[in-house]
């Protein structure tokens, strides 16, 4: 079940390095979402294996079992999940806000934009070179 | 000693933030309650301060569940010192704000977000568990972008992905360690770990496997936050695109929260045993060049925001110096050298506020003569600015006097790094005042009113100023102050004691 777990945490991470490291600001938020979900992977693991080495399963006392998995690591995802969720719904947010006030969310050309026309707001400045617009 | 009242430090900042956002297009209102929320928050830390100077832990178990299975507050000299400092700063940079501050951007959430801000700061200073203070961080880090992306320039927009992607990811490391570490030992809660720690140390068993590893991780997790080389990339993008008393703040504080983490886990936990033997020259080698390269490129700088923000990293290398150097002389040195830090570097970009002010642009190149147009912020500039290169009696020198003598013996290169780096601290404050203050300016500078006066900008340059000053005269009750804290970080026991965690079996092995 570790196996399992470490597997999924690792194409989680190597994908969302791969996201992370494009020009695209969309593919780099993206990036930064898997992320988060490969830590919260990684700690589930924590918990300890859900079977136990006769082959039978961990349930709650509910359930009739005697032997739990530790719900700690659980409770740690569950705040991590909520401050993720907080996080993604800002950079998303922000997100919105350059490709309406910019028109791109491309690294480059923001950033060749930025240096070109200092002023904040849009059509304040004249064309420069380089600027793609 | 066990007390409930820890939970005002959280209570008053939130409670004033929910009461904010009703009051959003109020200002007036708003700030008596930030100012407040702010003062009677700075009252109770002076307070168990004094009471804490003798050797006491306060102590609040949350929902009365005890160590290790609660959440546990902790108010030692340590939490005390850097929380009333911080509480000091953040109301000068607040009071600041009432005349520098775009009344639009007033308008956009900034006094909610600004006590959410220190509640997360509040919050890293006393918790006495990792994942809390992870938690902690979150809730700082969430409050930083907002406040980072108030007013909505383009240039801000810009730099704030920076700001907000690295923290991020080294936010998902943050949790990746706490985790692990919770895997590995069982516990997160810091008193129980430098228990389990303790113990190793005095059985001689070795601590787990790959305990070293997690110390490395969270190196680099606190690296980011506290801006250390290498990680300190982010910064200097970051902190001159915002308004002045929020760059000031965050320049005041924000770094320290990382150095603090460090300070209060490193000597604790994860510099024990193999670890440290590891660890300790990486922060050893991270500091000097922390202080040499942010020296260097303050140096290159001709915007005074610009070398403000860039000093903060090459200070922050006197305090991971202390870390590095793990004595009792060294780290009171370095807590020192944090809190006067605050201070004197928050007093300077509100300065530097002013002069944008009075000469409409903070380029060096541009500006000069604000010394016969303002005398007043030039004497406080000035003071501020040898305080921060360190000459004596001003603060400055007391904390990098401790540093550099204790570094002296050990490591002798740090200590020669430190000198240097000194220097050449005083030469780029003191190209700020001579092209900014004392030569006349190059063209007729242009003037960028502010509606508001500026009572509230110079209440809140004086206050750090005449702070920044006392620290210097005052120096040895705060030392002793410091000294105490060191001491509990060096021998942990009464830490461990005052918070008492129980041991626990686990329920389920490792898997």
């Amino acid at each position: 079940m570790t196996a399992v777990l470490a597997v999924c945490v690792t194409v989680l991470v190597t994908v969302s390095v791969y996201l992370m490291l494009s020009r695209e600001l969309k593919s780099i938020a993206m990036g930064v979402f898997l992320l988060g979900h490969g830590a919260h992977l990684a700690i589930i693991a924590m918990s300890g294996s859900p079977i136990l080495p006769d082959g039978s399963l961990r349930r709650p006392p509910i359930l009739g079992g005697e032997h739990l998995v530790d719900p700690l690591p659980q409770a740690l995802i569950l705040t991590a999940i909520v401050i993720n969720f907080a996080v993604m719904g800002f950079l998303l947010t922000l997100l919105i806000t350059t490709a309406r006030g910019t028109g791109t969310l491309n690294v480059d050309e923001l950033a060749t934009r930025d240096t070109s026309r200092p002023s904040r707001e849009m059509g304040g400045g004249e064309p420069v070179e380089g600027d793609p617009s | 000693m066990t007390t409930n009242l820890l939970g005002l430090f959280i209570v008053i900042p939130l409670a004033t933030s929910v009461a904010s956002v009703a009051l959003v297009r109020r200002p007036g209102p708003q700030r008596i309650l930030g100012v407040l929320s702010l003062g009677s928050m700075l009252a109770l830390a002076v307070t168990w301060l004094l009471e804490v100077r003798d050797g006491d832990i306060l102590v609040t178990q949350l929902g009365g569940w005890p160590a290790p299975y609660g959440i546990t507050l902790v108010f030692d000299s340590l939490s005390g010192l850097l929380l009333c400092a911080a509480l000091v700063v953040a109301l000068a940079c607040y009071v600041h704000g009432f005349s520098s501050l775009d009344p639009h951007a007033e308008r956009r959430y900034y006094h909610p977000l600004l006590q959410m801000l220190m509640l997360g700061i509040t919050q890293s200073f006393l918790t006495g568990d990792l994942f809390n203070l992870f938690v902690a961080f979150e809730i700082m880090l969430m409050a930083s972008y907002g406040l980072l992306s108030i007013g909505r320039s383009r240039r801000q927009m810009t730099q704030a992905y920076k700001y907000l992607v690295l923290n991020l990811v080294a936010s998902t490391v943050f949790v990746i360690a706490a985790g692990l570490v919770y895997g590995m030992m069982g516990t997160l809660n810091i008193a129980d770990l430098a228990r389990i720690v303790a113990g190793h140390t005095a059985a001689g068993t070795p601590l787990p496997d790959g305990f070293t590893g997690l110390s490395v991780l969270l190196l680099i997790v606190f690296g980011v936050k506290g801006a250390f080389f290498p990680l300190w990339f982010w910064l200097p993008d970051t902190y001159h695109t915002c308004p002045v008393p929020i760059a000031a703040l965050f320049s005041g504080l924000l770094t320290k929260v990382g150095v603090y983490a460090v300070l209060r886990t490193f000597p604790l936990v994860f510099a024990a045993g193999d670890a440290g033997d590891v660890v300790l020259p990486v922060i050893a080698v991270s500091a000097a060049a922390t202080m040499l390269l942010g020296v260097l490129g303050a140096v290159s700088q001709h915007q005074v925001r610009r070398i403000l923000a860039i000093h903060v990293i090459s200070q922050v290398g006197y305090m991971v110096l202390g870390v590095a150097l793990m004595t009792t002389a060294a780290l009171a040195g370095a807590l020192y050298y944090m809190i006067q830090h605050m201070v004197v570097k928050s007093s300077l970009l509100l300065c530097c506020g002013v002069m944008e002010h009075h000469a409409g642009s903070d380029d060096l190149d541009r500006i000069g003569g604000l010394h016969r147009r303002d005398r007043l912020l030039g004497a406080g500039f000035f003071v501020a600015a040898l305080s921060l290169a360190g000459l004596p009696p001003l603060s400055g020198f007391f904390g990098k006097a401790v540093l550099i003598r204790d570094a002296w013996s050990t490591h002798w290169w740090l200590a020669a790094a430190a000198l240097l780096t000194g220097l050449l601290t005083l030469v780029s404050m003191l190209k700020i005042w001579t092209q900014g203050f004392w030569l006349p300016a190059a063209a007729p500078v242009t003037p960028r009113p502010r509606p508001g006066g500026l009572t509230g900008a110079y209440t809140g340059i004086f206050v750090l100023v005449a702070l920044a000053v006392l620290l210097g005269l005052a120096a040895q009750p705060v030392y002793d102050v410091a000294t105490q804290a060191a001491a509990q970080l060096i021998d942990p026991s009464a830490y461990i004691e005052a918070v008492g965690p129980r041991s626990i079996t686990r329920l389920a092995g490792g898997g």
